[in-house]
């Protein structure tokens, strides 16, 4: 019988986003340093879910592993050093000897699609290795539209291990990304996830965006009510919330400027802004 | 086949039917006695008869042949398991019989005992000790309490079971008789014997009523044929023979005739008349051992000690021989036709029992002994168990399971029967079929689903059954096939015996032989494997993900993700798995055990049976309900349990709902059972310390009963028990036992004997409640004791009292005691004067120094004054001074007892009206109990991290010392090469056409557009369908309408979340990755009911509100998309209806501007009347322009309003109102001129607010609202919709995918 994996918890914690819960989850006892290196890695991408990007920085020391280094450049590159960030990064991928570390490759995966610059991205990743990797190549190929790949990619994972909660994920991303009856599939998963691990504003917007693809947009507005409970600032609750206020004719301004002080560089946000402009060029070029 | 297997066994002495074969050597079953009867002693025929049989061993002790019950694994390796339900132990059984409705079965030894057994409870209910040498024939009457036994001693006696007797004994016979059998509808036995003849015996009469000749050997059997007038017998003769009885049956009908015929039956034994031979089946070439008839056919089977069985075929005229069935290896012994199933059991002095096809005529199954020859078999004659009796004692088995197999899901529960799969609804109550499944592709015996698993999302149905080794089929049931009886699906299939479905599209397999789990998929693909931590031999579902294995002496809960034992319990073999709703709690029944533990496989408590368990379900309170073979059981969570109600037949329970039980029983019937839930209830409620339920069943049920008041008084709750207690001296007990001493005085008051007092007297002393001590020793008349009270509670003038009462009573010793307890010497003095004890008075009053009376008493005695001891010292016995007299005692524990509110001093009266006030009260005891144990569990919850936590620190330590540094990456090589690689070969692909560019290259539709951001060709589109030109208005909607587009996905933390488009028009079957058009964030509906809140505003006289609310509908309409024509309609009269309105709001809003110029005031108000409104708007415009009018003295204008608002059925008021104005106004004349012309039809300029009558030329509309305008309005903005140009050309407005077709 294979060893038990003592990470399992911190790791299903982390992708289905219960970041500050897979925080205090982390002191698990009897890890060999790889696995508490990866155990690190994921704290320290907890707390940059969560934001703090300055404490990722000052905590990770130049001693501090590869992987560990990477995702003090995905902390810096989100403070706003983007310069700074990619160069060191394309420096350390050139690097041979730590050029393929796949924390690396991921951090790379995630900066450069940040920038859409998804070729780069899938330069590093599309190679896979882990199934972080696959995962952000389905999330790549989705952004790009392209499911035909995402598929693909999904696959493999589906071959390394179909059962495991990153692949489950994916396979709910790409359900809702190409969607028809997919997305029923996609709920499916997520209702699973709600089942067996407790409940987290992911899965809750996980199970309220397929709602909302399925037209009902009333249970859409109770998931995301009882995600709000869970974090009242969480971006995609309050974004996907606006989105269902929308659709049920209720008044969503509160709720967008909330997303705009807490998140102003959110999708919906920048849309938003984008669109506004849009607009009014719009308007010039039909006067 | 058969003369290979001859050849291999040397054939047995072809009398010699009950010889060891020569090969057997097991000592243990060669007892003289066995081997004495009828082996030897019979080589000729048997006439005339042997001597009586030899003197047998004297019959054992009674109950020795109960010992060694229930033994198990007899059968050898090779065969098959037994459904074995019951075996005894004891002498050979040469004879059978079951009840026919009681489970008992009779079993007659070679020893010449015949047992009566409960096989059910496996208990030894009677043995019946009279026949003199074996007995070989036992049968129960079908209806009444009689049984018959034929044995060697020739006799055949008839008993009655329930008065333990034998009633007569029918003689007649001249050798060993070999079988009886009772006739099912007349009063006849019939009996086979060695003497070589048959007889019919009328067992009223107690006469033989025909003896059938013609066998010549021994007739090894005979029976009546179940429904006709036939008997068949058989013989060692080599024959059968089957005789028509049909003639005494004609005779018998007045069974009083019997005693006449008497003497005919001599005539009859010559040339019988009453019974003659119909057929003589000749086949066998060696000695027949029985022959049965089939139940229904006309068909017989017999064997032989040819080793043969032989299936036979009658018709009216003849019968013949239709095949044989090899296979036994010696004598067959007996054999018969299964009555509900098409299959012929045989068994064998080659110590196996074989079923057989009755129509292929194959051998199905072989059930194999090692040690024990097979005499005789039986089978029930309602339920599907058979007998058989061997060498050393008998088994009572069955050969299929008939428990179906079944799975609960929510509010339905799944089973199999009769081949199709089927689900009960528990609300409906209503059963339907849902798919036939497959027939086991061999014939042979268990190949019926065992059990059943489901998942409900993908309505998916896994069957495991026996078939083929062990076999799983998996059935997808389309949603809506249920009902469709004609569906047939292809199962997919897979070997393994345990499969069950783990999570909603995953179901595990077991694979014994490797002892590993396959996750499969519902493709029946493979998807993971896992071995499992314990030798597993069946696998249940333990919630999504996870499985509890059962091995032989355990379970575990496996995680099969992590891998990862969860749980593990000690438990007897586990046949069924019952896990609670919530997931929390799980039954383990096995064979004579419910083991009830946490999800965790933490114990909770086991519950032992002596008969089997059946099936289980929980009800919502935490109680498991559970059926063993013949009762309905509850057990609480702490492990009590109690009998719910007594089973006639098993059954299984699926699922308990208050007070209804649902179950399956062995029919496949759904069935409801409602129970008296009120006992476990109780239970329950007293367990969980929710005292006001308690209170409340006490007030309202009639539970009650010893039973409860006993569980009461050992759980600790005598004081709830004292509810129920109406006999006093139980109360007394209970009262004094629950420390309620209150009730106990009541009880001790109806009682009145002395030993209560004293109890009570003894409980008050230990409460320290003096007053009712003191009450308890008064009645008892107790003085001693009572004196000694008052003493130590201070009470010295109530010794005082005692002390008087003593005197009148002449108790003298009690009176000098309580002087002395008073510590008044004079008292005791004068005391022992008046007893005339005067030298102790004397020396009592000198040693206190009551000189004067010294002196007196001195005087008295004269000369025998006694001597004081000289030169001693003496100390004076003064009692201590008492305490100061203070009643009860302070109790130092205020325990207010659970029920003491409903249990006042002054009796169970007053019941009702203290429940409330004390129900208050228990709740907050209540909480203190919860926070009790709270901290209990907390205590001890830190205790284990301690204990846990040290270890964990020595771990680290030892991590610490890893040689971090030194396990440099070995392997940098690799990765640098497939790095090289990767980039080189690696070509992104093109990004490929976001959804909301799909949406606008097929559309013209404005709001679609805008919903995927391309606002300039949304406004281009509405600028050339409806003459847009102001789009301002249009904005914020337009950006709403983008916003809401699409949703947002947050897949791995830090990366950029993923949007999608939302679709419109989802459906369960749309096929992925073909797009739909947006789902916009406006709709018609919405619209709907903006219009109802405009009218709503514009009653309310609320016009500015009610304009915007009008204009924003009109401003939304350019945007929204329907779906059908209809809808089009729809939108495009809205729109009429909404113009119509803000003209009319703008024209009034512009009149209440208008302060001075009253003609133009009163024309907008006659112009707002044209437009077109709802009544009840427009009453309020005409009633208004009126009122203005007349005001104004334009009378003929007011009387027209007047009308008008008449012909709109005003409301009684305005009508009034009206007419008052028409009256008033009658042939006056305008004083304004107006340009009002109501006769002439006009629409309103939208800009400038005059009419344009008809026939007048050149006015222009608006290309979107419609609104008209006078000529020179041409070229500018609407004002009406505030969107188009007036007079601009456009091509209409378009709003529906359906128009573009």
């Amino acid at each position: 019988m294979a060893t038990p994996d003592l990470l399992f918890n911190l790791r299903n914690l982390f992708y289905l986003g219960a970041y500050q819960a897979a925080i205090n989850n982390s002191d698990v006892p009897g890890l060999d340093a790889d696995a508490a290196t990866e155990r690190d890695t994921i704290v320290f991408r907890s707390y940059i879910a969560l934001g703090s990007y300055q404490l990722v920085i000052s905590e990770i020391d130049s001693s501090a592993a590869t992987s560990l280094q990477a995702v003090k450049l995905l902390a810096l590159y989100l403070t706003g050093d983007k310069e700074g960030a990619i160069s060191s990064l394309k420096e350390w991928l050139s690097d041979s000897a730590i050029g393929s570390n796949p924390v690396l490759r991921l951090i790379a995966g995630i900066i450069f699609m940040h920038g859409q610059d998804y070729n780069e991205a899938l330069k590093h990743t599309h190679s896979g290795g882990t199934l972080d990797l696959h995962a952000l190549n389905v999330q790549i190929f989705i952004k790009m539209h392209r499911s035909d790949y995402a598929e693909k990619q999904l696959k493999i994972m589906q071959q390394i291990d179909e059962d495991h909660t990153l692949t489950q994920l994916a396979n709910a991303w790409l359900d809702i990304a190409v969607g028809g009856s997919k997305i029923r599939e996609a709920y499916l998963i997520f209702q699973d996830f709600a089942e067996k691990y407790p409940m987290t504003g992911m899965v809750l917007n996980g199970k309220a965006v397929c709602c909302m693809h399925m037209g009902s947009f009333e249970e859409a507005e109770t998931l995301l009510l009882e995600a709000l409970n869970k974090d009242a600032k969480d971006p995609e609750t309050l974004a996907n919330l606006i989105v269902c206020n929308l659709h049920l004719g209720k008044p969503s301004s509160r709720f967008l400027s909330q997303l705009k002080l807490s998140h102003p560089d959110h999708v919906l946000v920048k849309n938003a802004a984008s669109s506004d402009a849009n607009f009014e060029r719009a308007l010039q070029a039909v006067a | 086949m058969a003369m290979h297997s001859l050849a291999d066994n040397p054939a047995p002495a072809s009398n010699g039917h009950e010889a060891l074969p020569p090969n057997d050597t097991a000592p243990t079953l060669v007892t003289p006695i066995d081997l004495l009867p009828s082996s030897s002693a019979y080589s000729s025929l048997p006439l005339p008869p042997d001597p009586p049989p030899p003197p047998r061993r004297s019959s054992p002790r009674p109950g020795l042949e109960g010992l060694g019950l229930r033994r198990r694994g007899g059968w050898g390796r090779q065969a098959a398991r037994m459904l074995t339900k019951f075996e005894t132990k004891s002498n050979r059984v040469k004879g059978l019989s079951f009840h026919p409705r009681r489970p008992w079965i009779l079993a007659s030894l070679h020893s010449g005992v015949i047992q009566m057994w409960d096989y059910r409870m496996g208990t030894l209910l009677d043995r019946f000790d009279e026949h003199d040498g074996p007995v070989r024939g036992v049968h129960f009457h079908a209806t009444q309490p009689l049984f018959v036994s034929g044995g060697d001693d020739y006799k055949i006696k008839v008993w009655n079971y329930k008065t333990h007797r034998c009633l007569f004994t029918l003689h007649g016979h001249l050798d060993y008789i070999r079988t009886v059998q009772f006739h099912h509808e007349y009063p006849w036995i019939v009996s086979a014997s060695d003497d070589q003849t048959i007889r019919i015996w009328n067992w009223q009469s107690r006469t033989c009523v025909a003896v059938l000749t013609g066998h010549n050997h021994y007739v090894m059997c005979a029976s009546f044929h179940p429904k006709e007038d036939l008997v068949v017998s058989a013989s060692l003769d080599q024959t059968v023979r089957v005789w028509d009885i049909g003639a005494l049956r004609k005779k018998t009908v007045s069974p009083a005739d019997d005693i006449l015929r008497l003497t005919q039956m001599n005539t009859d034994l010559f040339g019988g008349v009453d019974a003659v031979v119909k057929y003589v089946l000749e086949g066998h070439d060696r000695g027949v051992n029985w022959a049965s008839f089939h139940p229904s056919l006309p068909l017989i089977v017999s064997g032989a000690d040819d080793r043969q069985v032989k299936l036979w075929r009658m018709n009216d005229t003849k019968a013949w021989e239709v095949d044989t069935l090899r296979g036994h290896m010696n004598n067959v012994s007996c054999v018969m036709f299964h009555a509900k199933q098409d299959i012929i059991v045989s068994n064998s002095e080659d110590k196996s029992i074989r079923i057989w096809d009755a129509t292929k005529r194959t051998g199905i199954q072989t059930f194999r002994r090692e040690h024990d020859r097979f005499w005789i078999l039986a089978a029930h004659p309602e339920m599907n168990l058979l007998a058989a009796g061997h060498d050393s004692g008998m088994i009572v088995f069955k050969l299929e399971r008939e428990r179906p197999a079944f799975c609960v899901s929510g509010d339905t529960v799944f089973y199999v029967k009769d081949r199709f799969l089927r689900f009960y609804e528990y609300s409906t109550q209503k059963e339907v079929q849902v798919a036939p499944i497959r027939r086991p592709g061999s014939v042979s015996l268990n190949q019926s689903p065992r059990t059943l698993s489901y998942s409900p999302t993908e309505n998916a149905v896994l069957i495991c059954s026996d078939a083929d080794g062990g076999s799983y089929e998996l059935y997808i049931v389309p949603k809506d096939s249920a009902g469709r009886s004609d569906y047939l699906q292809e199962a997919k299939k897979g070997a393994g015996g345990s499969a069950v479905f783990v999570a909603r599209n995953r179901f595990a397999v077991l694979e014994k032989s490797s002892n590993q789990v396959l996750v499969r998929n519902l493709k029946n693909e493979i998807v993971k494997k896992s071995p499992l931590p314990i030798a597993t031999d069946a696998i249940y579902y333990a919630g999504t993900g996870n499985l509890l294995c059962k091995a032989e002496d355990r379970v575990a809960i496996f995680d099969l993700q992590q891998r990862l034992v969860l749980g593990e319990l000690q438990t007897p073999a586990v046949k069924y798995v019952v896990w609670s709703t919530d997931m929390e709690s799980v039954a383990l029944l096995s064979k004579h055990a419910v083991v009830i533990a946490s999800k965790k496989l933490v114990h909770r408590c086991t519950l032992h049976e002596t008969i089997r368990v059946k099936s289980g379900a929980w009800d919502e309170n935490g109680v498991f309900i559970y059926t063993t073979l013949n009762h309905m059981k509850y057990c609480l969570p702490n492990g009590d349990s109690g009998i719910i109600k007594t089973l006639d037949v098993p059954i299984y329970i699926t699922r308990v709902v208050g007070n209804n039980i649902f179950c399956l029983d062995r029919d496949g019937k759904n069935k409801l059972i409602a129970v008296d839930a009120s006992e476990y209830i109780f239970k329950l409620a007293l367990l969980r310390k929710r005292y006001d339920h308690v209170m409340s069943m006490i007030k309202n049920s009639q539970l009650c009963g010893q039973a409860v008041i006993s569980y009461l008084q050992q759980k600790g709750f005598p004081e709830v028990a004292l509810h129920f207690v109406k006999d006093e001296k139980t109360r007394f007990n209970l009262a004094l036992e629950s420390g309620n001493i209150q009730i106990a005085v009541a009880s001790a008051k109806e009682i009145d004997d002395k030993d209560h007092w004293y109890r009570l007297g003894i409980e008050a002393l230990r409460q320290g409640n003096v007053g009712i001590v003191e009450y308890a020793y008064q009645r008892t008349k107790n003085f001693e004791r009572l004196a000694f009270l008052y003493l130590i509670t201070g009470y010295l003038d109530k010794v005082g009292f005692m002390c008087k009462i003593a005197g009148q009573n002449n108790n003298l010793m009690g009176q000098f005691h309580n002087a002395l307890y008073l510590g008044d010497a004079k008292k005791r003095v004068e005391i022992l004067e008046n007893a005339g004890q005067l030298p102790l008075a004397y020396v009592t009053a000198v040693t206190h120094g009551l000189t004067e009376i010294a002196a007196r008493i001195a005087a008295e005695l004269g000369e025998n004054v006694p001597a004081l001891p000289e030169g001693k010292s003496h100390s004076l016995l003064i009692p201590p001074a008492p305490l100061t007299a203070c009643g009860d005692w302070p109790l130092l524990r205020v325990m207010r007892g659970i029920f003491e509110g409903g249990l006042d001093a002054t009796g169970r009266a007053e019941l009702e009206e203290d429940d409330e006030a004390a129900g208050a009260d228990w709740g907050d005891e209540d909480l203190d109990i919860v926070d009790a144990s709270e901290v209990v569990e907390n205590g001890g919850d830190g205790f284990v991290d301690v204990e846990e936590g040290e270890p964990n620190e020595e771990d680290g330590e030892e991590g610490g010392w890893d040689l971090e540094d030194l396990e440099l990456p070995p392997e940098t090589e690799t990765p640098k090469a497939s790095g090289n690689a990767r980039s080189a070969v690696f070509v992104a692909p093109t990004p490929g056409i976001p959804v909301s560019q799909i949406w606008t290259q097929r559309s013209s539709l404005a709001g679609e557009h805008a919903a995927a951001g391309n606002f300039d060709t949304a406004m281009r589109l509405l600028s050339r369908q409806l003459g847009i030109k102001n789009f301002a208005p249009l904005k914020p909607l337009f950006l709403d309408l983008h916003m809401g587009s699409h949703t947002y996905l947050r897949a791995l933390a830090a990366a950029p979340v993923i949007s999608v488009a939302v679709e419109k028009g989802w459906s369960e079957s749309a096929s992925p990755n073909v797009r739909g058009p947006p789902a916009l964030v406006f709709s018609f509906s919405q619209l709907e009911d903006r219009l109802k809140a405009a009218y709503k505003a514009t009653t309310e006289g609320k016009f500015p509100e009610a304009l915007r609310q009008f204009q924003s509908i009109l401003h939304t309409i350019p945007i929204i998309v329907v779906d059908s024509r209809r809808e089009v309609d729809e939108v495009k009269e809205l729109i009429e209806i909404v113009r119509e309105y803000v003209l009319g709001l703008k024209m009034e809003l512009k009149r209440k501007e208008l302060k001075d110029d009253v003609t133009r005031q009163q024309e907008l108000a006659a112009y707002f009347t044209n437009c077109k409104l709802q009544r009840v708007h427009m009453r309020l415009v005409l009633a208004s322009a009126m009122a203005l009018c007349f005001k104004q003295r334009n009378y003929a204008t007011a009387a027209h309003f007047a009308r008008m608002l008449l012909e709109n059925s005003p409301q009684e008021a305005q009508a009034r109102k009206a007419r008052q104005v028409m009256q008033a106004c009658q042939d006056k004349e305008d004083s304004h001129q107006l340009n009002y012309d109501f006769r002439n039809p006009f629409v309103v300029c939208g800009a400038t607010y005059v009419p344009i009558y008809r026939g007048q030329k050149g006015d222009v509309s608006c290309p979107y609202c419609g609104s008209r305008f006078v000529p020179s309005i041409e070229g500018q903005l609407c004002t009406i919709c505030e969107l188009a140009t007036v007079g601009a050309d456009a091509s209409g407005l378009l709003c529906s995918p359906t128009q573009l077709r």
